[in-house]
């Protein structure tokens, strides 16, 4: 399933990005690889972008990127 | 001399270890680029002659962002002796990441564990000695903000400088072969740099690495695409993902071994304060809140403070005036005239010291705390919509989206916008907001013309440039900017951290003073080419004798009724009557800016000695005989003026200036502007404010003195609320000052950018207030009705442009 329709709160691991230059490789490098885990915190109080913890840290993901984000729940 | 580079990801504190270690006393120039500046200083420790440069905050060493370019290209064209590398102690893994990047260059590194102060206070136990083992390099704790660690930093730097690089190699496994198949291919290389690093940048497709191979080694760019290719058939893998995955795989051993938990990971204040901060029902209210705040203290406070920093540079003034040379009468020395004219723009600049001090301090704080990317967080489904970024808000906002502002450090708070389309929207829009500079032209119009329904009127002005901005930032997003790069919102919400009083006043103190170097530098360059365009070609022969008939007799007059009195022989030379005037006038200058009763007793206490004799004209007390000449006095004061204004007046229409402003008469009149009107708009151009004092002067004349600007102008204008409603719209949406175009020129760093924030700004303002006015005229619409249907329309233009979506994919098709 897709970053984006993790509820609030819940615990995921990532499986694949699909997408593409820029977007992957920032991402790679903001630690997302495969198998990282991924918690979401919060969506914004407009209900996008999303708030997530990964590596112990926060940061915020719009959700027609985190659409790109393959994870599974664990 | 030991060339450092201080390396690491955004916000572990570079800046403040930089700081730390090199003095702030110390010469630190600042080199503004697009999105990034490295700022560079120059120092000594220990007699050794140190040049450090602060690169911006990387994530990682690839080529994707701007950033990322500017410091690796620091690296391989400046190469220097030792790298500093900056580590956030409190959250070591990630930054590891990095760390790996600039151990393999071939450089010797020194690792900084910075902010150890929050990670003790976490419960974070990290075992220096162990990773300094680990990475081969020197490893110092540290916590900029609390300034521990600066000696040892500066000792590892210069050991590290003598030293060669160290061994330190991260094993890539698979791809192991076709490392070393690389790096035999350009073993020859002349770039200094560790040739191991170079062949693993190739294989990451690096576009400056590839670039820079290239001109040694011709097929470089073929043989390792090939490569790529054969590690993908091999293991199903992209070389890209997969380094990635060994550096964190690598540094989650390296954390594993070298740090402890010693709490249990237990809700940080970071996170209860996002509790609140982020809570769907509270982050609007909370956001208001601090926007008022910032409001309130930096404009409207900062205003106030004005009050007392006005006399400060009207004092400067006088000083100048008093040793410049006196005027003759009505003959005024050019050199006198010129120097006046550019004090006052100056001045009118410097006035806003005051707030932008208080303006950048509390921007500093909010950067520091870590609330900019939580604004950012709460308001980007909003501006995404328009084709801007969370992060346009407080660049709106600091340009005066509430109320009033200034564009200047507007556009200059726009550095930190990631994505570039967004950031050049917010570049462009910001000058649309509300000027505080144009409110005495407000005020002066809307008293002319709508005494009563003021209020309203300035409501409407002050909120309908939000959406004039949002319109126009959609506007241009979708065509001028359409190809623009646009970049995956992909934000870090820092921690929060107090801010260290030390780092918001150097940066307030920063920012003020680039204001007054770039800005007031190049406003008084524009300040002379306006005064020349105003002065010249000057009056015509018979003006000048006309204005010498009208002197004359006003002298004459006065000495005609001077001969009763018995202090006539005191009066009864020319020079004499100028020396007296340009007292009398200076006197009461002087006393218009003292303060207070003891203000008033110094300024006589000072004419009182520097001229006895005439004192008594000035302020003559129960000498009647005295007191006659201080009536005549003021008398030929006001013909001086009177006549000083209609020389001016005359000279305005037959300047330069004037002749531009009459030649746009039959383009402006669509927009019911004639000639005074134009060349008010293009005097502006330098200061807002001279747009009023232009104005002003233009209509004042012929009548009698204590008629006020606005009476004047609604009375001799022949001017109705629908010509009025022209002119309002046509400010509100230009002309753009001088100095915002100059920080628009260092933000976008382009003049192609700079001539279209001027010139598309003009042509909307002339279209809109056409066909307002033409429209208006035809069906005999009210100023006032014409004011509310502009708004209406507007405000529902933005409702429908914000429903169309904007494209922001293009990353995701990769590029090229
Ligand atoms: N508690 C604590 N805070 C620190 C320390 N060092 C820096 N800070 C704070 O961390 C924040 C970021 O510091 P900067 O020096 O601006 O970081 P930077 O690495 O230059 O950031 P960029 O230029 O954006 O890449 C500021 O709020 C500092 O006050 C430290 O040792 N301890
Ligand atoms: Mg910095």
């Amino acid at each position: 399933m897709c970053l984006s329709h993790i509820k609030k709160g819940q615990k995921c691991r990532l499986v694949s990005i699909n997408g593409e230059g820029k977007l992957k490789q920032k991402l790679l490098d903001m630690g997302f690889i495969f198998g990282a885990d991924i918690e979401v915190i919060r969506e914004a109080p407009l209900y996008d972008p999303m708030e997530l913890k990964i590596h112990n840290y926060l940061i915020s993901l719009r959700k027609s990127e985190a659409n790109l984000l393959e994870v599974e729940l664990v | 001399m030991i060339k450092v580079a201080l390396a690491g990801q955004p916000n572990c504190g570079k800046s403040t270890i930089f700081n730390l270690v090199s003095g702030i006393n110390q010469h630190i120039a600042n080199y503004p680029g697009v999105t990034v500046d490295k700022k560079v200083g120059r120092f000594s420790y220990k007699e050794q002659k140190i040049e450090m440069v602060d690169l911006p905050g990387t994530y990682s060493f690839s080529s994707y962002s701007l950033e990322e370019r500017v410091a690796k290209e620091f690296i391989v064209d400046e190469k220097p002796d030792v790298i500093v590398n900056i580590v956030d102690a409190s959250n070591i893994k990630r930054h590891l990441y990095l760390t790996f990047q600039l151990l393999e260059i071939g450089i010797p590194v020194v690792v900084v564990l910075n902010m150890i102060d929050v990670a003790t206070r976490r419960g974070i136990e990290i075992d220096a000695q162990k990773i300094s083992q680990m990475l081969g390099c020197k490893v110092i704790i540290a916590s900029g903000a609390k300034g521990i660690g600066g000696d040892e930093i500066m000792e590892a730097i210069v050991k590290t400088s003598q030293e060669s690089a160290g061994s330190f190699k991260i094993n890539y496994e698979e791809l192991e072969p076709l490392i070393e198949e690389t790096q035999s291919e350009i073993e020859t290389s002349q770039i200094p740099l560790d040739k191991r690093w170079l062949a693993i940048k190739l294989l990451e497709s690096d576009e400056t690495i590839s670039a820079k191979l290239e001109v040694e080694f011709k097929d470089i760019k073929e043989s390792t695409k090939a490569k790529e290719e054969k590690f993908h058939s091999l293991y199903d893998k992209d070389i890209a993902p997969f380094l990635a995955a060994i550096r964190y795989d690598s540094a989650d051993i390296i954390y594993h071994k070298c740090v402890k938990h010693l709490k249990e990971s237990s809700e940080t204040v970071t996170d209860k304060v996002d509790k609140i901060v982020l809570n769907r029902w509270l982050a609007f209210p909370i956001l208001l809140l601090i926007m008022f705040l910032v409001y309130e203290l930096s404009i409207v406070y900062g205003y106030k403070l004005t009050d007392y920093t006005w006399p400060l540079l009207a004092m400067f003034k006088n000083a100048v005036i008093g040793v410049l040379p006196e005027p003759q009468f009505t003959d005024i020395p050019m050199v006198t005239d010129f120097t006046i004219w550019m004090v006052n723009s100056a001045n009118a600049l410097m006035n806003y010291i005051p707030i932008f001090f208080i303006l950048f301090a509390l921007i500093a704080i909010m950067e520091d705390v870590g609330y900019m990317p939580r604004m950012a967080f709460i308001l980007d489904k909003i501006f995404k919509k328009f084709g801007l970024h969370g992060q346009s808000t407080l660049p709106l906002v600091l340009g005066g989206a509430m109320v009033g502002g200034c564009a200047v450090p507007g556009v200059m708070s726009t550095k930190g916008i990631a994505d570039d389309r967004a950031r050049m929207a917010t570049i462009l829009t910001v000058p649309y907001m509300n000027c505080l500079a144009k409110v005495p032209f407000y005020t002066l119009i809307l008293g002319a013309f709508f005494k009563e329904e003021m209020a309203l009127m300035m409501f409407y002005i002050s909120t309908v440039t939000v959406f004039i901005a949002l319109i126009v930032a959609k506007l241009l997003a979708t065509t001028v900017l359409g190809t623009r790069e646009t970049s995956p919102f992909v934000m870090e919400l820092p921690p929060y951290h107090l801010p260290t009083f030390k780092g918001v006043i150097i940066r307030a103190a920063q920012r003020v003073w680039v204001y007054i170097k770039k800005v007031v530098t190049i406003v008084l360059a524009v300040a002379i080419v306006l005064f020349a365009m105003l002065q010249f070609p000057g009056l015509s022969e018979d003006s000048i004798q006309k204005f010498d008939i009208q002197a004359q007799k006003a002298l004459d007059n006065f000495d005609k009724k001077a001969k009763k009195s018995a202090y006539y022989e005191l009066v009864d030379t020319k020079e004499e009557i100028y020396t007296l005037l340009n007292y009398y006038d200076n006197y009461k200058s002087q006393r218009m800016i003292a303060s207070g009763k003891e203000g008033a007793e110094a300024v006589d206490a000072d004419f009182m000695q520097k001229n006895e004799a005439l004192f008594k004209f000035v302020k003559s007390g129960d000498d009647k005989e005295a007191g006659e000449i201080n009536k005549l006095l003021r008398k030929l004061s006001k013909d001086r003026n009177k006549i000083l204004r209609e020389v001016k007046n005359e000279k305005i229409e037959n300047s330069f200036l004037g002749m531009i402003g009459r030649s746009m008469e039959p383009l402006t009149q669509y927009a019911g502007f004639d000639w005074r009107i134009n060349v008010a708009f293009l005097s502006s151009f330098a200061a807002r404010e001279s747009a009023v004092a232009t104005l002003g002067s233009l209509y004042e004349n012929n009548k009698a003195d204590d008629q006020r600007a606005e009476e004047a102008m609604a009375q001799n204008s022949g001017y109705t609320p629908l010509h009025a409603v022209a002119i309002i719209i046509f400010m509100i949406l230009t002309p753009p000052c001088i100095a915002t175009m100059i920080v628009v020129k260092l933000q976008a760093n382009s003049y192609k950018w700079m001539l279209f924030a001027i010139f598309f700004p003009i042509t909307l303002g002339i279209i809109i207030s056409s066909s307002i006015f033409t429209f208006g005229s035809m069906f005999e619409v009210s100023g006032l009705d014409a004011m509310g249907y502009f708004y209406a329309s507007v405000v529902a233009l933005a409702l429908v442009f914000g429903l169309f979506p904007t494209k922001t994919k293009n990353w995701f098709v990769d590029k090229k």
